[in-house]
């Protein structure tokens, strides 16, 4: 799984290093093997950020006093009354 | 009442002191003659004052609609009377604790012997003892540190889970959902219901904020309520709420009121929202923009790296052009060469691009169920970034006569022989159309 790529830190991280590589590859002349490379590298970073953007699952839980999460979907029809 | 025999009512005149008192003819008051004289000269004297105060046992009675109050500082105060057509006029509810300025004349209710203020206009200065609490409270948490910018930390680039620490009768948990689903929708929205106003409300904020931050994956908190008056809103004011925020392990949002309520919370909190609605924008306005720039990097990845191979691809015919010499060296580069646009195509776009267009799907899903300008844009950047992994794919170089091979159920690419067996299906992709294979035999370099 790229989400779970050890050698991602984060979200946040995956940007960073993604535009570093994108000024690397724009700007030199690099030997061919560097910058497949960096493609390779850049690719994975690409795929991890959008699998990251699109994990989050379309779900509302409350947390009761106890402690406890329930879901409730219907959160926005019982304040709507 | 001592004070009234201790003192004499009216200034003493300036008499010489050593001259013997003559004694005054005897002239007996009746208890009325004497307030009504005092009456005459009181409203004779004061018939337009303003006085300054604060309000206080304010009462409005039913029966009449007059209000009764007391105006008072730090040592004095004064009854006051205004009745129900000058109340009438006022934009503001006066409530205890207000500083006001009163404007109005002096009279003396007889029945009682006491003199009153009879009120006709009030102008609120200030905001009164509340107002007092409030800058008292942050003056206090500032000289703790609670409000230093270096404690302030920045958002989280893509929440997992968002927490919102609210009411679930008022309007701002409904404006936080609606927003998030619009803008985000899969978002995770974790709620800690609690009560935002009255007695008690201030200490059930807090526990809310120390559960929801400590509920795995909860990166975020929206903290707050709905418009209200400055009573209603108070709860936010209270020491134990902002140490609660100063305390949650992750980063918060204050959303109190309408854009003009400001309270401690917002000074504590990380980022202060004006609005519950703009919380819930402030945490998912992220996502768009993130989707979009990461689309603009790939596709500048991929463009760099396009024409990095097409440089070597025009030096190498250079090279061959120029000399038979080096042809060696040329044949050299162009193995490797051959090499690198293979593993390039290794890279698997089709699945990329497959992943793109589902997104487009589920754009489009959401499009029917609301028209959202911000979602067309979005919709708009897919397909053009879509359009643009597709003229950047490697596969089509498949025009020039490579073919691709991939394993049975086209999850790799096979680049190697080793790695199929005899008899192995292999399913071979060109430039039009793919074959199905068996591998019948193998052979290495």
């Amino acid at each position: 799984m790229s989400s779970t790529d050890p050698t991602i830190k984060d979200f946040e991280a995956a940007i960073a290093e993604l535009e570093s590589i994108v000024k690397k590859l724009e700007e030199g002349d690099l030997p061919l093997e560097t910058s497949l490379q960096l493609y390779e590298r850049g690719v994975q970073l690409s795929r991890f950020c959008h699998s990251r953007l699109e994990e989050a699952e379309r779900r509302i839980e409350v947390l009761n006093e106890r402690g406890q999460l329930t879901r409730s979907e219907n959160l926005k029809l019982e304040s709507d009354k | 009442m001592s004070s009234l025999f201790d003192q004499p009512f009216e200034e003493p005149r300036p008499e010489p002191a050593a001259a013997p008192a003559r004694a005054p003819a005897r002239r007996i008051l009746t208890v009325s003659d004497l307030n009504a004289r005092i009456r005459v000269l009181l409203e004779e004297q004061f018939i337009e004052v303003w006085v300054e105060g604060e309000l206080s046992n304010s009462k409005v009675w039913n029966k009449t609609g007059h209000m009764y109050f007391t105006l008072k500082d730090a040592t004095a105060q004064v009854r006051g009377v205004m009745f129900r057509s000058a109340l009438r006029t006022l934009r503001f509810t006066p409530q205890d604790g207000l500083r006001v300025i009163a404007r109005g004349r002096v009279s003396v209710y007889d029945q009682k012997g006491e003199y009153q203020l009879v009120c006709e206009h009030l102008e609120p200065e200030g905001l009164g003892a509340l107002q007092l609490a409030f800058e008292q409270l942050k003056q206090r948490l500032q000289a703790a540190g609670l409000f230093d910018p270096r404690r302030k930390r920045p958002l989280p680039a893509l929440p997992r889970k968002i927490g919102v620490v609210t009411s679930l009768d008022g309007a701002a948990v409904r404006d936080i959902i609606q927003v998030l689903r619009r803008r985000y929708p899969n978002a995770h929205i974790v709620i800690r219901p609690t009560r935002v106003q009255g007695d008690g409300a201030a200490l059930d904020i807090a526990r809310a904020i120390a559960a929801i931050g400590r509920v795995p994956e909860v990166d975020v908190v929206i903290v707050g309520r709905g418009g209200g008056s400055i009573e209603d809103l108070w709860a936010f004011n209270e020491e134990v709420v902002a140490r609660a925020i100063a305390g949650c392990p992750v980063p918060t949002i204050s959303a109190v009121g309408h854009e003009t309520d400001v309270t401690i919370a917002d000074f504590v909190a990380d980022l202060r929202a004006p609005t519950p609605s703009a919380a819930a924008e402030m945490v998912v306005a992220r996502k768009d923009d993130f989707c979009a720039h990461i689309d603009r990097i790939a596709h500048r990845v991929e463009a760099a790296m396009t024409a990095r191979l097409h440089r070597s691809e025009s030096r190498l015919r250079a090279l061959e052009t120029r000399s038979g010499v080096m042809r060696g060296q040329v044949a050299a580069r162009q193995r490797s060469y051959q090499s690198l646009w293979r593993a390039l195509e290794s890279f698997d776009l089709r699945r990329r691009l497959g992943r793109v267009r589902t997104r487009l799907v589920a754009a489009d899903a959401r499009l029917t169920g609301a028209s959202d300008r911000s979602r067309h844009r979005a919709d708009g950047r897919l397909r053009a970034t879509a359009a643009r992994l597709e003229a950047l794919s490697p596969l089509a170089v498949l025009g020039r006569g490579y073919a691709v091979c991939w394993n049975a159920d086209r999850t790799a690419v096979i680049r190697d022989a080793a790695r199929v067996a005899d008899g192995d299906r292999v399913r071979v992709t060109l430039a039009r159309g793919e074959l199905d294979c068996h591998v019948i035999d193998r052979s290495h370099d």
